[in-house]
């Protein structure tokens, strides 16, 4: 029975759900005491030691459902009385006699004992389907009896078959449908989820401007997790920024009950500032998607990051932080990319137009974050705007999303400006970009 | 005990109902097994569906004394675990300065002194200095009882850290005492309201039961447990009520806190059945938020209609 229990905690994990093995062997615990004969308990038991989230219970609903599916017990009251099969003789192969004989149960069984003989687990693509279907067949011995069949409707002469091949015959279509149902069923446990694993891993690291628009929203949930992620990581460490200088007035006071000995030392606390952080985005056509992902990345990471405006360009500049402060992000992410998308870019004019903007709000405490591919259409630099930048905030950050070995080719000016910059990052992944955000995060703060 | 198991939870469910407190299934199947386990149980839900009522009422069915730590930001192990007593070690270290006269007379040169001060008992750091907090009570606890730790999502994370130690093995070290290990392991009810995702080693070593809002039964058996005065088609009219305004978008959606408050205020006015009126004067005390009511007093009429069916 361990075993069940073993495939039902793999059976969880492809739907996400962590499962530790901690929590496997509290599991097993539970179930020597319990046991597996009372459904509702089973569940119930099994939801509380193995998933730890509201939207893990519900997934675990689904996925006990799909796992322990009930035995349609009542397909068992079918006539199996074998006084209706008089020509037994004739029929020799295993399989008819199971077919003829054994219950659904047992018939069920057996389909899984051919399953795990031919591995079913592996099951990772839906093509495999079918593949798996005829070997879990082949190995119960469907061949033979289709053989046998055959013969039989050879030997009798009549034109109508008889009722042993006709009942044989429905019966093996019967098993086809459930060893497909099985097969169906087993995939849906093993197999997909590990492909969407895959599939994740592969935004990951493929370069973002190469990601197929229809997978957005998939790309999306990822950058959120991701996001999550950062916060979870940042936040925590920002607590540690709190161990301030000894508070000498509160700690006399609080102390006159020690007869005036220090013991309870009080601490005057830093206040944590969070970090302004302000992003210019190129969305000109090549640099755009890339765009996208980082503001999506950005405006998930609130939670650590309060202050943070948003500005776009490809000619001109303007500001977009209360589109996405609203709420849903696709959308805003489309008309702020409409309203100021598409021209060609000029680097001069964004700068001038982002000095004019907000010179005034950089101080010691923002960093500027620029995407782009610093690609000017050969038009002037004004890289003394950037300079002005520089020297009034904390820091200054480049992401380029072009390949190092691109960059001061052709019309890119990448060595003038990163002269002014702090530094200055390759980020074509979200890997990379993941990366660099966290950099960012741990010198903002 | 060593009846099945089936058997222990629906003694669990009856235990609880004398003591008005309705579970669901789920909620005796996890005290059940946490009691069989030894785990502790960490609740979610949205606030007022009686997760710290249920500690309670653990306590009372098992006959155990309940210990409760509520959890806020900044909540650390002095105040939690332990503290050591400064101003009675204070006060120790001021005799035994007067002491110290004795102990050291008629030694010889330094050294002398200094081995008879090592040989003089120390009990700077011991028991009888030491404060101990509802964490360690409940540990040193002989009887046993019911631990509460309530709202733990609002400590901080290190707190969870602290945690780990007696949550796993039910023992603290104490770095100047050595390990404590509890006699009797006690019952442990943790719950959160989800302000923050609670650390995944700290879930992994609870067991983890998550209660939602009632459905109308429960919800109607709770109140009949509850204001047992209800009019039988009070009680349902009510319930129904109820659930309407939780399928509304409001900013706080009432829970069974406020379903057993409002079934209150309604015996209290008399009232054996719902109308209109009665429902638009007692709204706040169903709603928190004045946004809320203002949204729902347009819907009062249609829920009032559809609390009759």
């Amino acid at each position: 029975m361990e075993r069940v229990l073993t495939d039902f905690v793999k059976a969880l994990r492809n739907s996400s759900i962590r499962v530790s093995p901690a929590e496997t062997l509290d599991a097993t615990e539970v179930l020597e005491k319990i046991g597996y004969d009372n459904r509702e308990l089973l569940k119930n038991t099994l939801s509380i030691t193995l998933s730890k989230t509201p939207e893990e219970k519900e997934k675990f609903n689904d996925c006990f459902e799909d796992f322990f599916r009930e035995k349609l017990s009542s397909d068992d009251n079918e006539i199996k009385d074998s006084q209706q099969v008089p020509a037994e003789q004739k029929i020799n192969s295993e399989l008819a006699q199971n077919l003829l004989q054994d219950s659904y149960a047992d018939i069920e069984l057996s389909i899984s004992k051919a399953g795990e003989e031919a591995e079913i687990r592996e099951i990772k693509y839906f093509t495999q389907r079918a593949v798996f279907s005829r070997r879990i067949l082949d190995l119960m011995g469907v061949a033979n009896l289709e053989e046998e069949l055959n013969l039989l409707g050879q030997l009798d002469k009549s034109e109508m078959p008889s009722d042993l091949e006709q009942k044989l015959r429905n019966e093996l279509t019967n098993l086809r449908e459930r060893v497909s149902d099985y097969v169906q069923q087993q995939f849906l446990l093993h197999g997909d989820v590990s492909g969407e694993q895959l599939r994740e891993q592969v935004f990951k690291s493929m370069n973002m401007g190469q990601i197929d628009r229809s997978y957005l929203h998939e790309v999306h949930s990822l950058v959120r997790r991701m996001a999550k992620k950062l916060a979870n990581m940042h936040s925590r460490r920002k607590k540690n920024y709190r161990r301030g200088k000894l508070d000498i007035r509160r700690t006399i006071r609080d102390n006159w009950v020690n007869q005036g000995i220090l013991f309870n030392l009080r601490w005057s606390y830093k206040k944590v500032d969070k970090p302004k952080i302000l992003v210019i985005c190129d969305v000109s056509g090549s640099v755009g998607s890339y765009a996208r992902f980082m503001l999506m990345f950005l405006f998930s990471l609130t939670e650590v990051v309060s202050k943070i405006r948003a500005f776009v360009f490809s000619s001109h500049l303007g500001e977009v932080t209360d589109e996405f402060k609203g709420g849903n992000l696709e959308n805003s992410i489309e008309t702020a990319l409409s309203k100021y998308g598409g021209g060609s870019t000029d680097y001069s004019h964004a700068l001038s137009d982002f000095v004019s903007l907000c010179i005034d709000e950089i101080d010691k405490k923002t960093t500027v974050v620029i995407l782009g591919d610093a690609r000017n259409n050969f038009g002037p630099e004004k890289a003394d705007l950037l300079k002005s930048v520089y020297e009034r905030s904390k820091q200054v950050y480049w992401l380029n999303p072009e390949g190092k070995y691109r960059w001061n080719t052709g019309d890119s000016v990448m060595n003038t400006y990163s002269a002014y910059c702090t530094k200055v990052f390759e980020c074509g992944t979200l890997v990379q970009l993941e990366r660099v955000i966290s950099t960012l995060l741990k010198t903002a703060i | 005990m060593s009846k099945g198991p089936a058997k222990t939870i629906i003694d669990i469910t009856k235990g609880f109902a004398k003591h008005q407190y309705i579970c669901s299934e789920e909620i005796s199947t996890a005290i059940y097994l946490a009691n069989e386990l030894d785990k502790p149980v960490l609740i979610e839900g949205p606030p007022g569906v009686g997760k710290t009522e249920l500690a309670n009422t653990a306590a009372l069915y098992y006959k155990k004394a309940l210990l409760r730590l509520q959890c806020y930001e900044g909540l650390d192990e002095t105040k939690a675990l332990y503290e050591w007593r400064y101003g009675k070690q204070l006060l120790y270290t001021q005799i035994l300065k007067e002491q110290m006269q004795e102990v050291l007379e008629g030694a010889k040169g330094l050294k002398d002194s200094l081995d008879r001060l090592m040989e003089f008992e120390d009990i700077f750091f011991s028991e009888q200095f030491l404060e101990s907090r509802p964490l360690l009570q409940s540990l040193t606890s002989e009887e046993g009882n019911v631990l509460l730790i309530d709202e733990v999502d609002k400590a901080d994370e290190e707190f969870e850290a602290l945690l780990l130690e007696i949550l796993s093995e039910f023992q603290v070290s104490i770095p100047e005492l050595g390990v404590k290990k509890a006699q009797v392991k006690p019952l442990v009810i943790l719950t959160s309201n989800n302000s923050r995702e609670i650390g995944d080693a700290l879930k992994r070593r609870c067991l983890h039961l998550y209660i939602p809002f009632p459905d109308a039964k429960l919800e109607r058996d709770i109140i009949k447990a509850r204001v047992p005065e209800v009019s039988k088609k009070l009680q349902v009219q009510l319930v129904n009520f109820v659930q309407g305004l939780r399928e509304l978008d409001l900013k706080k959606l009432p829970a069974i806190s406020e379903t057993i408050d409002w079934a209150k205020t309604l015996i209290l006015l008399n009232a054996d059945e719902l109308n209109q009126e009665l429902a638009k004067n007692t709204l706040n005390v169903l709603l928190k938020h004045q946004q809320d009511i203002d949204v729902v007093q347009k819907e009062v009429p249609r829920l009032v209609m559809a609390s009759d069916a």
